[in-house]
C-alpha cells in the first residue's frame, strides 16, 4: 500500500503520475481524454500507469484527482436544469446582477446569461434582517407552493439563496426540508453552506453554479469509483480543490464548485514543489500554454488564495464579463497570450497579440495546417527559439518558410523586417506578461524581485527568462516533466479544507469568547471534512483568520487571528497587512471584521524522489542561430539535450536546452545547471 | 526625439494604461464610501504637462474622463504650473470647472521628474454630501452645497489643515469624504513612483514625445473610422420631463470626412431648477457618444476626440451661466448621448443604440441611525438599456453612466431601511425587432422608529425612452409611496412603516416589432420578460 497516483484531465490528454513511496520512483503516463465520459480515459490511464510501473492495483494507497469537468460544464453550459428559490421580491437576483458594464465604450456589450433562467426562479415569503433576526417569519404555505412549482419544472437540482442567510441559516434549511419532501432525489444547494458570504448576487451565483454542476459531478464520480473498484483499487478518491488543497470525494460531492480551478491549483502545487526541491520557497508559477499565460504567486510554498473567482468570461481579460463565484481558489491570474495567440496590427498601427488564438487547428502558420496569421509560436520559431525539425521531440515538423513569409507580410505593414516583427511580437507578449504579473504582485503587497520563476507549460521556458529580466527576478526554474506538471503537483497537495462565514463585527466591542464562539462551528466543519478523508485531525494545522476593514470601507484585508483570540492582536495584524499593501494606515479609525475563516491542513506530503538517472554521458551540443537581445543580432548558440545534461554541467547563455515538451531559452549572461531533482535552474545576471 | 517605433510605443502605452488601473484599484480598495467602492462612481487619469489626457483607468465614469483634462487646464489658469512643487495636490468641485455639479470632487497631483513637471495624475469621485441643502427646488448653485475653489489641499506633501477644516465643518459625512480624499492622495503617490519607474526603465526623460505619438495614433484611428462612414447632416430633438414644463434638447450632427461637429442650438434656455448641465459635462457625454459609435475599441484619450467639435449656445440648458442650479445636471446631460444617437441613426443606423431608461435614477436617503449617528446615503437603480442593431438591450444596465448597484445585504448593514423588493418589470422593455432592456421595481421600507428623509429627481416619467428606427418606446418610470404616485422630483419624509417604490424606465426598442424573430417573441413570453 505505497503507491500514490495523481490524475489530471486536460482538454486533450489525461496525465497520470505514479509515485512509489517506498522507492521514490516516478512513472508518468499520458492517455487521450475521453470527453463524452472522462472516467473512461482516467481508468485507461490508471491501468496504463500501473502497467508501466509494474505495480498492482491493490497497492494503490491514494488517488488524487483534478478535473476541468466542473469548469467545463459551466463554460460549455452542460450542467443540469436548476431551479432557484429566493426571498420574496428577489427572484430576479441572478438576471439583474450588478447593473454595470464591463466595457464602457462597447454599445454591443453582452452580459453573461445566468445559469438559472428567470422562468425557473421562485420566491418564498420570509425575511431576515442584516443581523439575522426574523423580520418576516418563514411562510410554510408559500414554501410548499414554491416546492410544488419546482416539482413541475423537470429540474435535477435547486439552489436556495435567501437574504442574510449567512447570519441565520434557519429559513434556508426549512426551505430545503420542504423542497426535499416535494422533490425526492433533487440535489439541493444552500447558499448558507456553499458560500456564506455577504452580497446576494455573488452568493446566489455561486450557489446556482454548485447546483448546476452537482448532478453531473455525482454521476462522474460514481462511475469512476465503480471502475476503480472493478480494477481492484480499494481506496476512495481525493479531489484537488481550487484552493490548492485536496478533499475526500464526499466533501467534493457536496461542494463541487470548489473544484472549478482544480487543474491550475495542481499547477501551482507543482510549481511550489519544484521551487522547494530547488531550494526556493518563494516562487512565481508561470504557466504559458497554447492559448493563455497564467501566473500564481507562491510565497513560502503556499499559493496565494483569492476568496472569489470569475468563470466563463465573455472577454477573457475583462473583469466583470463572467459569472462570479465566491469560493476560495488559488489566485492564478491570466497575464497574457499563449503560443497560439494571433498577432495583429490594430487600428492604432500597433502590434496586438491575442486575445484570440489559432487553437490547435489550424494552429500557428508554421504548423502548416492552413493558419495564415502569425502567432507567438511563429515569432519564436523565426527567432531560433524553437527547432523546426525537432518540435515535440520531432513528432511534428514546423514550416519555417511559411512562418517567415507571414511575419514578413505582417512586418511590412509596420515598416519592419520579418525578424524585427517577430521580435516585436515576442517582446510585446513578454512585456504584457511581466506587467500583469508585476501589478498582481504589487496588489498583494509583495515584490517580484523576491521570487524565483517556475516555468511550466509548453511555451513557459521559452519566455520565462525574458519575463524574469523585466521583473528583476534572478532565478528561473524549469521543472522536469513540465508536461504532466499538474498531475505531479496533486501528489504534493495536502488534504485541507476551508470554512468561512460572513459576520460583520466591530473589533472594539468583541471579546475573545465571542471570537471563539464564531470560530467554533467553522473549526468543527473543517475538521469534519478532514476526518472524512481518513486523516487524524490531531495531525492538522488549523489556522484562523479574518477579513477586516476600517468601518465604512468595502474591501477587506486578511489577517491571522491570534491563538488567544485577542482583538488587540488582530487589529495590529490587520494594520501590518494594510500598511504592507497600501503604505499607510488610518490611526484611530474603527476596524471591523467581515468574514471569518478557518483552514485545517493535514501535513504536506513529504515527497522523497529517487535520484534522476541520466540517459547517458554528456554529448557535445548542437548549434543553431538565435536572436540575442544583448547583441541585438542573430548569433550562433549551442543547443543542449536536456535528457543528456550531466549533473555537474554548467551552461552559459546564450544557449538553448531542448526537451520533448518545451525549449528553455537561456539569455546572454545567464547560466544554467541541472539540480538533483532534475530541475533546470537558470541564474540570470543581476538587472542593470 | 526620434519618432518612436511601433513596438516601443505599444509597450509603453500598455504600461501606462496598466498603471492607471493600478491607481484606480488602490483608490477603490481603500475608499470609505459605498459610492466609490460599490458603485465605482469615479475615474483616474493621467495628463501630460500641457494637460492632455493620455491614459485612463478602464473602469471609469465616461463623463469624468471627458471633464478631467478640462478641469486641469482650468486649475492651471488659476494656479499656474510654475507655482506647483512636488507633493502638491490641487482640489476643486467647482461645477463649471469640474463635472457639472458640486458632488464630484477632482484632485490633481503634479508629477515631477528630475525637478521638472512632466505629468499630472488626476482623480474624480462622487461625494454623496457636500453640505448645503440640495433640493429639487434649489434656485441657484449656492443652495446646493459648498464650492471648493481651486486650491492646494496638500502643499509639498503636507495637508493644509485650514482647507481640510472647510470640508470637515461643511460636509455631513466628513469622515467618509476625507477618507476618500486621502485614499486618492495615497493612490497618487503610487502613480508618481510608478510613472517614474517606467520612464527610468525605458530611459525616457520627457514623456512628451510618447504622448504626442499616442495622441496622433488615436486621432488617426478616429479619423479613419469617421471617414469610413457616409457624410451628411442629421438632426434630432427630444423632450425631457423638466420641472414646470417640458424641456427641449435639440442637436445637429455634421459629419464630413474625418471630422464631426455637433451643435445644440435649439435646446431650451437654462432654468431656475437643478437640471442645468455645465458645458464640461455636456461636452463629455457628447464626445462619449461619438467615441462609442465610431471607434469603441481604441483606448480613449484626447487625441481620439480631436476630430470632434462640440458647441452649444451660452445660456442654454446644456451650457448654462453661473450661478444656475446644477445639482441634477445629469437630468439633461445624460440625454445627450441619446439625442446624438438619434441623429446618427440617420447616418449610421447599425452603430447606434435606442434610448436607455436614463438619465440615471437614484435616491438620497437622509436620517439618523438608531445609535444616533447621522447618515446620507445614495442608492443607484438602473433602467433598461436601449436595444441595439443586432441584439436586445440588456436588462437594468447603467447607461450612459456606469455605476454598479449596492447589494441589498450591504445596504441594509449600513442604513436602517429594508429593501422590500428588487425585481424586473415585465413588459417595460420597448418592443422592436430588437427589444429594449427591462427596467426594475425596487421598494424601500422604513422599519422605524424614526422617519427617514428622501430626495428624488427622476426623468422619463412623462416622456418614456424612445425607440429607434421603428422600435417602440420603453415603459415610463413611476415613483410611489405606499402605492400612491408621488412627484418625480421631490423631497419627502418616509414615515415609519411606509414604503417608497421606484419603477425605472425600460429601454427603447430597435426596428419594427413585427420584424421580431418569432422564437425571440416566444422566449420573452416563456421567461416572463413580456406579459
Amino acid at each position: 500500500m505505497s503507491l500514490r497516483i495523481g490524475v489530471d484531465i486536460g482538454g486533450t490528454f489525461t496525465d497520470l503520475v505514479l509515485l512509489d513511496l517506498a522507492t521514490g520512483r516516478l512513472t508518468n503516463a499520458k492517455v487521450l481524454t475521453t470527453p463524452d465520459d472522462p472516467s473512461r480515459g482516467v481508468l485507461a490511464g490508471l491501468a496504463e500507469v500501473l502497467a508501466r510501473a509494474g505495480a498492482r492495483a491493490a497497492d494503490v494507497s491514494q488517488v488524487i484527482h483534478g478535473t476541468t469537468l466542473v469548469a467545463n460544464a459551466i463554460i460549455e453550459r452542460k450542467g443540469v436544469r436548476v431551479a432557484l428559490v429566493a426571498t420574496a421580491g428577489f427572484r430576479d437576483v441572478l438576471d439583474m446582477a450588478r447593473e454595470w458594464r464591463w466595457d464602457i465604450y462597447d454599445l454591443t456589450l453582452q452580459l453573461p446569461a445566468p445559469l438559472v433562467p428567470r422562468s425557473r426562479a421562485v420566491e418564498v415569503i420570509e425575511r431576515l434582517g442584516p443581523d439575522g433576526a426574523v423580520v418576516t417569519p418563514f411562510d410554510d404555505a408559500s414554501a410548499h407552493a414554491a416546492a410544488t412549482a419546482i416539482a413541475g419544472m423537470d429540474v435535477e437540482a435547486a439552489a436556495i439563496c435567501l437574504l442574510h442567510s449567512f447570519r441565520n441559516p434557519d429559513h434556508e434549511r426549512r426551505m430545503a426540508a420542504i423542497l426535499a419532501e416535494h422533490c425526492p432525489g433533487l440535489a439541493i444547494s444552500l447558499s448558507c453552506e456553499i458560500s456564506p458570504t455577504i452580497g446576494e448576487y455573488e452568493r446566489a451565483s455561486t450557489t446556482a453554479a454548485n447546483a448546476y454542476v452537482q448532478p453531473v459531478f455525482r454521476r462522474y464520480i460514481a462511475g469512476l469509483a465503480e471502475g476503480m473498484r472493478g480494477m481492484g483499487i480499494g481506496v476512495d478518491l481525493l479531489l484537488m480543490q481550487s484552493d490548492g488543497g485536496t478533499a475526500h470525494q464526499n466533501t467534493a460531492l457536496r461542494m463541487p464548485i470548489r473544484l472549478v480551478q482544480s487543474g491550475p491549483a495542481g499547477g501551482a502545487r507543482a510549481a511550489a514543489l519544484a521551487g522547494q526541491l530547488a531550494g526556493h520557497a518563494d516562487v512565481l508559477a508561470f504557466d504559458m500554454g497554447g492559448t493563455t499565460a497564467k501566473a500564481c504567486l507562491i510565497p513560502a510554498g503556499q499559493p496565494v488564495r483569492a476568496p472569489d473567482f470569475e468563470v466563463a468570461r465573455i472577454a477573457r481579460f475583462r473583469r466583470g464579463s463572467g459569472l462570479p463565484l465566491k469560493v476560495p481558489a488559488v489566485d492564478m491570474i491570466e497575464i497574457g497570450a499563449g503560443g497560439g495567440s494571433i498577432a495583429r496590427v490594430n487600428a492604432l498601427g500597433l502590434i496586438q497579440v491575442g486575445p484570440d488564438s489559432s487553437s490547435a487547428d489550424p494552429g500557428p502558420v508554421c504548423y502548416g495546417r492552413g493558419g495564415t496569421e502569425p502567432t507567438v509560436t511563429d515569432a519564436d520559431l523565426l527567432l531560433g527559439y524553437l527547432d523546426a525539425d525537432n518540435f515535440l521531440g520531432g513528432a511534428m515538423r514546423l514550416d519555417r518558410m511559411a512562418a517567415e513569409a507571414a511575419l514578413a507580410r505582417f512586418g511590412a505593414r509596420l515598416g519592419l523586417t520579418a525578424v524585427q516583427a517577430a521580435l516585436g511580437i515576442h517582446d510585446t507578449v513578454n512585456e504584457t506578461m511581466a506587467q500583469a504579473a508585476g501589478i498582481h504582485t504589487l496588489e498583494k503587497g509583495l515584490r517580484a524581485q523576491d521570487f524565483a520563476i517556475v516555468a511550466i507549460g509548453g511555451a513557459g521556458p521559452v519566455h520565462a527568462c525574458a519575463v524574469a529580466q523585466r521583473l528583476g527576478i534572478g532565478t528561473v526554474i524549469c521543472p522536469a516533466g513540465a508536461g504532466v506538471a499538474s498531475a505531479f503537483g496533486f501528489l504534493a497537495a495536502p488534504v485541507s479544507f476551508e470554512a468561512a462565514r460572513a459576520r460583520v463585527e466591530p473589533l472594539a466591542t468583541l471579546d475573545p469568547a465571542e471570537v471563539a464562539a464564531i470560530l467554533a462551528p467553522l473549526r468543527a466543519e473543517t475538521l469534519a471534512s478532514i476526518a472524512e478523508a481518513g486523516i487524524d485531525p490531531a495531525t492538522c494545522t488549523v489556522e484562523a483568520s479574518a477579513e477586516l476593514r476600517y468601518s465604512g470601507q468595502g474591501h477587506e484585508v486578511e489577517a491571522a487571528i491570534p491563538a488567544d483570540g485577542a482583538t488587540a492582536g488582530l487589529r495590529s495584524a490587520f494594520e501590518a497587512a494594510y500598511l504592507a499593501l497600501y503604505n499607510r494606515i488610518e490611526p484611530g479609525a474603527a476596524v471591523e471584521a467581515v468574514t471569518w475563516r478557518v483552514i485545517a491542513r493535514a501535513p504536506t506530503p513529504d515527497l522523497r524522489l529517487a535520484g534522476r538517472s541520466f540517459a547517458g554521458g554528456s554529448v557535445p551540443p548542437g548549434s543553431r542561430p538565435i536572436w540575442c537581445a544583448t547583441a541585438r543580432a542573430i548569433v550562433p548558440a549551442p543547443v543542449y539535450d536536456r535528457y543528456r545534461l550531466g549533473p555537474a554541467e554548467r551552461i552559459a547563455g546564450p544557449a538553448i536546452v531542448e526537451e520533448r515538451e518545451s525549449t528553455a531559452v537561456i539569455p546572454h549572461g545567464a547560466t544554467a545547471r541541472t539540480d538533483a531533482a532534475g530541475n533546470l535552474v537558470i541564474t540570470l545576471e543581476p538587472a542593470a | 526625439m526620434p519618432r518612436l517605433d511601433p513596438v516601443t510605443i505599444g509597450l509603453l502605452w500598455q504600461r501606462l494604461t496598466g498603471l492607471m488601473d493600478e491607481v484606480a484599484g488602490a483608490f477603490v480598495r481603500t475608499s470609505f464610501s459605498a459610492v466609490v467602492r460599490e458603485n465605482w462612481d469615479l475615474a483616474c487619469a493621467m495628463m501630460d504637462a500641457e494637460g492632455r489626457l493620455f491614459a485612463q483607468s478602464s473602469r471609469s465614469i465616461p463623463s469624468f474622463i471627458g471633464t478631467m483634462p478640462r478641469t486641469l487646464r482650468a486649475m492651471l489658469e488659476r494656479i499656474p504650473a510654475v507655482r506647483l512643487v512636488a507633493g502638491d495636490v490641487l482640489i476643486s468641485n467647482d461645477p463649471w470647472l469640474g463635472t457639472g455639479h458640486l458632488n464630484d470632487i477632482t484632485l490633481m497631483r503634479p508629477i515631477f521628474r528630475g525637478g521638472r513637471l512632466i505629468a499630472f495624475v488626476g482623480g474624480t469621485f462622487h461625494c454623496v454630501d457636500v453640505g448645503g441643502a440640495p433640493r429639487p427646488d434649489a434656485r441657484d448653485v449656492f443652495e446646493e452645497g459648498m464650492c471648493i475653489p481651486v486650491c492646494r489641499i496638500v502643499k509639498g506633501g503636507a495637508e493644509d489643515a485650514e482647507i481640510v477644516s472647510f470640508i470637515l465643518e461643511n460636509f455631513r459625512e466628513p469622515a467618509e469624504a476625507m477618507g476618500d480624499i486621502r485614499a486618492l492622495f495615497a493612490a497618487f503617490a503610487v502613480a508618481e513612483r510608478r510613472l517614474n519607474h517606467i520612464l527610468d526603465q525605458e530611459r525616457i526623460d520627457d514623456p512628451t514625445g510618447v504622448v504626442d505619438e499616442i495622441l496622433a495614433r488615436s486621432e488617426a484611428s478616429m479619423r479613419a473610422a469617421l471617414a469610413a462612414t457616409p457624410d451628411g447632416v442629421a438632426e434630432d430633438v427630444l423632450t425631457a420631463d423638466g420641472f414646470d414644463a417640458p424641456l427641449t434638447i435639440a442637436c445637429r450632427v455634421d459629419k464630413r470626412g474625418g471630422d464631426i461637429s455637433i451643435d445644440f442650438t435649439g435646446t431650451s434656455p437654462q432654468i431656475a431648477h437643478p437640471v442645468n448641465a455645465p458645458f464640461n459635462f455636456s461636452w463629455s457625454y457628447t464626445a462619449y457618444a461619438v467615441k462609442c459609435a465610431f471607434d469603441p475599441a481604441a483606448p480613449n484619450n484626447d487625441g481620439g476626440l480631436r476630430p470632434v467639435m462640440i458647441t452649444a449656445p451660452e445660456g442654454c440648458l446644456v451650457n448654462p451661466r453661473r450661478p444656475a442650479p446644477v445639482w441634477g445636471r445629469h437630468l439633461s446631460g445624460h440625454y445627450l448621448p441619446f439625442v446624438v444617437m438619434g441623429a446618427l441613426a440617420k447616418l449610421v443606423p447599425n452603430r447606434v443604440v435606442a434610448d436607455a431608461g436614463a438619465p440615471a435614477w437614484n435616491v438620497y436617503f437622509r436620517g439618523m441611525r438608531p445609535d444616533g449617528r447621522r447618515f446620507v446615503k445614495m442608492y443607484f437603480m438602473s433602467g433598461g438599456h436601449g436595444a441595439r442593431a443586432a441584439s436586445d438591450g440588456p436588462n437594468v444596465t447603467s447607461f450612459p453612466t456606469n455605476v454598479a448597484n449596492t447589494p441589498a445585504e450591504q445596504f441594509e448593514n449600513d442604513v436602517p431601511l429594508l429593501i422590500a423588493e428588487r425585481r424586473l418589470l415585465p413588459g417595460s422593455g420597448g418592443a422592436g425587432r430588437l427589444r429594449g432592456g427591462l427596467g426594475q421595481r425596487i421598494s424601500f421600507r422604513n422599519p422605524g422608529p424614526a422617519p427617514v428623509g428622501f430626495v428624488i429627481r427622476h426623468e422619463r416619467v412623462d416622456h418614456p425612452p424612445r425607440g429607434l428606427l421603428g422600435g417602440l418606446p420603453g415603459a415610463a418610470g413611476r415613483d410611489l409611496v405606499d402605492g400612491a404616485r408621488i412627484p418625480a422630483k421631490t423631497a419627502m419624509t418616509l414615515a415609519p412603516g411606509s414604503t417608497v417604490t421606484f419603477e425605472t424606465p425600460g429601454g427603447g426598442g430597435f426596428g419594427p416589432p413585427e420584424e421580431r424573430d418569432p422564437g425571440a417573441v416566444a422566449h420573452d413570453r416563456a421567461e416572463g420578460y413580456t406579459p
